[in-house]
């Protein structure tokens, strides 16, 4: 399954390559939400994940890839998160991370 | 007796159309309630619940006692208008009838009776005369205020009022020139025949006088003309308005006696809710969003507005806080918070079968008791809370389950109020299945948004859900935590789930009480500020939660106590952030603070 | 010339200002809200990059001014400041003709991070507490046992939007490279963790110094930020993170976590920009005219600043930045 295989797998590494991507989705995004490009990438969302701390989802990295117009599997990705809104209370630079999530699956989702 | 003139028509027209269009709309959404709603509705109705209905109709319909409550000039203004115009009608019908006895007369005869009325020669019965006059005065005078709350609306005690619609524009052009004209057309056929009351007659009289009968007689039909047709327009464009409220309202209120209310699923069912919102804009100033953020255009009456002509946007769906304030003050009682769900749910509920999978076979539970203890995932970042409940258990001599300490699955109200309603429900079976299975008999949380949703969506028979403010209480009653009661002064935040959405205000002020003195904020229970970082809403900024979070946490360091207390960690997150001179604590901790 | 100026907190920057002045022949007031001068110094070790003690920089500036004819008043906490002079705690009124502003700064309240249960679990310290163990010749764990493994974590109260923290307190960074180097020659068996967003090595030496802390001292660097901790149930602290750059989800059990606290600026500012017409910046540090030639001046003729009022800054750039100050106060005494 491509879609699970999301960024995870050590045996399939490669190249994140800008100049193929099409960052159309990823500028859509940054344009609604600008405060993504604020992320320093701290960890401190991923690190106290509801749903990061019962399987591998790493939130951080998702929408990392998808800024850098890596779409395959990140909405199937972001789905399992529970919108609890735990990180919203840690992260650093204020970002509204449900938002963010929100935001990816509509961009990338069907609605 | 003939009763027809032809500006009659303009008149009978709006009618016309607007009795078919409505009776058409109600039957459409009554038809298309969900089979469930349509018994509740059948059972009802021979039931004392149809009376209750119809006395809560006079009540709300006719006096606007709600409006009265949160605003009396407003209050008037509707009752003016709608109490007034109702006993137009009945003492008109009435009149006509004593001077032609119990004969049929068309629907144009009684509205337009003073025009019809002179060979009657209505001098013999005065009383009608005075009354009519008196009446009419009446709803002028709501006329006026509504011009008044117009123009200036800080005058009628509203900060601000809401922005219309074309079609509204219509109707409350037609309906504010309706009653003048009325005054005009009568008081100049009362002038030509020197009959009527104080008011029709007197300005009748003094027209005559100023510029002559024969005037007053070529301006007679055009004055009748304009009066029809200010009618006519206003009936025509009522089901395309917001006066679609004043038939609405009737048919909300016996659904609502018979238990149909809105879903978490839109129905048709919800039309009855949404066209029955008067646009007030009572619920406007309420909103924190509004008076904090000054963001004016998402308020309920706009996103019912919004909604019913087919335009509503997600941001508009998604910027709320559901904090609920706009709720307790909405005059037809509208359940605002459950429309807007259903909405999300609308937008945004798109079933993934396999997308919490990983839940399979998942307990990271620890200990054994009947007494189980669902942290809530905010709670774990308010580790203050966490160890002070652990005292308190100790102290109570509690054997305790611990649901979620290590890490556990969201209770699933924040996804549900996202409008992601059929995954959340994958976590509600999921933690029932949970407590079920390690067979605890009561359920403490001390996160009351997890509390609202174990409530009122998990189906936990045999278990009782309490919050940790009931259940300190109920271990204080019971002899079975001793607390020293000291000098320290605290201010309670109602926490918007546990206050308004869960009726909870009574327990956590008895704790406070128990160990300290209790001082009110100047917004307190039903009227409660929301610290700001609902999770419901998912639009506005961190920067906006901190200057909602300031302005309540300003207004209960106001109070001058030595801690704010809430109950709530999503609360008391929000608040430290809005405060650096005063302490804020949840509960619990002031509580194991006092143990003995 | 016989104008008086008064100088506002008697901590590194303030006593360099009070030496620089008196020694220009200009009569100053020196007033500190403490029993002791030094401010924050008091209480901290050694100072980067060289280790150096800080009592004998402290040592030096006492010295120095016991024979220069400042006047001092300790215990002396200023409320109120205008051009003018400035109101003590206790009502009375100092008249002056200038006043240097040298208040310095506030440490970030580490129980605000509830989430790192500071004041809630045993075993979790401030770099503050480090400080004080170290002077005081002994550092453990609650139950006065030796630290085996040690995690230090960046950027607690700087950097950080959730309490209104944007700024970053510049000092930290090498200030936890320190104490981690520190602690880990005080127990060559412990393993030393540092859990950093971003680590900022900006003065000379100090890019050095972590270098050597990473290769001679073999502290690990974790990048990731912690964002919750627990207590164990021998009285450690298990704390959660992610290893940002694996991508996977880190926790670990330590034995000390110390949080490495940034610098707020002072209540007191506030009210002093509302007493005399100073401008804030919107980090609550006061505000220079501008960064560079009037570095030293507030907006208010009259009125100066030196060290870490106006930002984080290390004790070098305080005492640097004292002698500026001087020198603009003598230059608008001479004009006045």
């Amino acid at each position: 399954m491509a879609a699970m295989n999301f960024g995870f797998g050590i045996n399939r590494p490669r190249v994140i390559d800008l100049d193929r991507n099409n960052l159309r989705k990823s500028d859509e995004i940054l344009r609604e939400m600008p405060e993504l490009q604020t992320c320093i990438g701290c960890g401190a969302c991923t690190a106290l994940c509801t749903a990061g701390n019962l399987t591998s989802f790493n939130f951080r990295r998702v929408h990392t890839l998808v800024r850098r117009g890596e779409y395959e599997g990140a909405y199937e990705e972001m789905n399992k998160c529970m919108l609890c809104g735990k990180c919203r209370l840690a992260c650093p630079r204020g970002i509204n991370t449900r938002g963010v999530v929100m935001l990816i699956k509509r961009k990338l989702g069907d609605f | 007796m003939r009763f027809y003139a032809p500006f009659c028509l303009p008149f009978l027209i709006g009618v016309a159309v607007m009795f078919s269009l409505i009776v058409w709309k109600y039957v459409v959404w009554f038809a298309e309630l969900p089979r469930a709603d349509k018994k509740r509705v059948l059972y009802g109705i021979p039931t004392p619940r149809t009376l209750a209905a119809v006395w809560e109709v006079i009540r709300e319909c006719l006096l606007h006692r709600r409006i009265f409550r949160v605003n009396p000039l407003l209050g008037y203004m509707h009752m003016s208008l709608a109490f007034g115009w109702f006993l137009l009608i009945v003492v008109g019908w009435t009149e006509t009838v004593a001077y032609l006895g119990l004969h049929w007369v068309p629907l144009q005869g009684h509205v337009f009776f003073r025009y019809f009325a002179p060979p009657l020669m209505l001098r013999d019965k005065p009383f009608f005369d005075f009354t009519m006059d008196l009446l009419l005065l009446f709803v002028l005078s709501g006329v006026a205020l509504a011009w008044l709350k117009r123009f200036w609306s800080r005058a009628m005690g509203m900060r601000r009022t809401t922005r219309h619609v074309p079609g509204d524009r219509i109707a409350l052009s037609a309906l504010w020139f309706i009653f003048p004209a009325r005054l005009f057309a009568e008081s100049i056929t009362c002038g030509i025949y020197g009959m009527g009351g104080f008011l029709t007659g007197g300005l009748g009289a003094l027209m005559a006088s100023a510029f002559g009968r024969s005037t007053l007689v070529v301006f007679e039909q055009g004055a009748w003309w304009f009066y029809s047709i200010a009618l006519g327009v206003f009936f025509v464009a009522l089901p395309f308005s917001r006066y679609m409220h004043i038939f609405t309202e009737i048919p909300l209120i016996f659904l609502r006696r018979y238990g149909v209310r809105p879903h978490e699923k839109e129905s048709s069912g919800d039309q009855f809710q949404i066209q029955a919102c008067s646009r007030c804009g009572i619920c406007i100033d309420p909103c924190q969003l509004q008076s904090v953020l000054g963001i004016d255009n998402v308020q309920s009456v706009y996103f019912l507005r919004d909604r019913r002509y087919g335009m509503l946007t997600r941001d508009v769906a998604q910027n709320c806080l559901m904090c609920g304030r706009c709720q307790v003050k909405c005059p037809v009682g509208i359940d605002l918070n459950t429309l807007r769900l259903n909405s999300r749910d609308t937008m945004r509920n798109t079933p993934d079968e396999r997308r919490y999978e990983y839940f399979a076979g998942l307990d990271r539970s620890e200990g054994a008791g009947k007494v189980g203890y669902f942290a809530g995932c905010m709670t774990l970042l308010t580790p203050r809370t966490l160890s002070a409940m652990e005292r308190i258990f100790a102290a109570a001599g509690e054997e305790v389950w611990w649901a979620d300490r290590n890490g556990g699955v969201c209770c699933g109200r924040p996804l549900k109020l996202s409008g992601e309603t059929d995954s959340a429900r994958r976590m509600m079976e999921y933690n029932t299945q949970l407590f079920r299975r390690h067979g605890i008999r009561t359920l403490v949380t001390s996160c009351p948004i997890c509390l609202k949703v174990f409530r009122e969506e998990y189906r936990l028979d045999g278990i009782r859900v309490v919050h940790h403010s009931q259940y300190i209480l109920e271990m204080i009653e019971q002899g079975r935590l001793r607390l020293g009661r000291g000098m320290a002064t605290y201010t309670y935040h109602d926490p918007c789930e546990l206050g308004r959405g869960s009726g909870i205000y009574e327990e956590p002020r008895r704790v406070i009480e128990a160990v300290g003195a209790l001082l009110e904020p100047a917004h307190t229970r039903e009227e409660a500020l929301c610290c700001g970082s609902s999770v419901a809403n998912t639009v506005i900024s961190d920067a906006d939660q901190v200057r909602i979070a300031e302005s309540v946490a300003g207004e209960l360091a106001a109070t001058g106590a030595d801690a704010i207390v809430t109950a709530c960690p999503l609360c008391k997150k929000a608040l430290v952030r809005g405060t650096s001179s005063v302490e804020v604590c949840d509960l619990s901790e002031i509580v194991a603070k006092n143990l003995r | 010339m016989a104008r008086r100026v008064i100088i506002v907190g008697g901590g590194v920057a303030g006593i360099q200002t009070a030496l620089t002045l008196s020694q220009r022949g200009i009569p100053t007031l020196l007033l500190e809200r403490e029993s002791e001068l030094g401010g924050k110094l008091t209480g901290w070790h050694k100072l980067f990059p060289s280790f150096t003690p800080a009592h004998e920089v402290l040592d030096e500036l006492r010295q120095r001014l016991n024979g220069s004819g400042v006047e001092v008043r300790t215990q002396c906490e200023v409320c109120h400041v205008e051009r003018s002079g400035v109101t003590l705690a206790s009502g009375e009124r100092l008249a002056a003709d200038a006043v240097v502003v040298t208040t310095g700064f506030t440490l970030f309240d580490a129980r605000v991070k509830e989430e790192y249960g500071y004041g809630i679990y045993d075993n979790v310290y401030t770099t503050a507490d480090i400080e004080r163990m170290l002077n005081e010749g002994r550092v453990a764990m609650r139950d006065g046992s030796a630290p085996r493994r040690i995690a230090f974590l960046h950027c607690v109260g700087s950097r950080d939007e959730k309490v209104c923290q944007h700024h970053c307190s510049k000092v930290c960074c090498i200030t936890g490279v320190k104490q981690a180097m520190e602690l880990k020659e005080m127990f060559p068996e412990a393993d030393v963790f540092n859990f950093y967003m971003d680590i900022r090595m900006f003065g000379p030496g100090y890019e050095e110094m972590y270098r050597d802390a990473q290769q001679r001292l073999n502290i690990h660097f974790v990048r990731g930020r912690i964002s919750e901790a627990s207590p164990t149930l021998d009285g450690r602290v298990q704390i959660k993170a992610e290893d940002t750059l694996t991508g996977r989800p880190l926790k670990m059990s330590v034995d000390m976590l110390i949080l490495i606290i940034g610098m707020r600026s002072n209540a007191s500012n506030a009210v002093f920009a509302a007493d005399a017409g100073l401008q804030c910046q919107p980090s609550g540090f006061l505000a220079p005219r501008d960064l560079f030639l009037h570095n030293t001046e507030s907006n208010v003729g009259g009125i100066f600043y030196a060290g870490a009022v106006t930002a984080p800054k290390n004790i070098g750039e305080s005492l640097s930045e004292a002698v500026v100050a001087a020198d603009r106060v003598t230059e608008y005494l001479k004009r006045a």
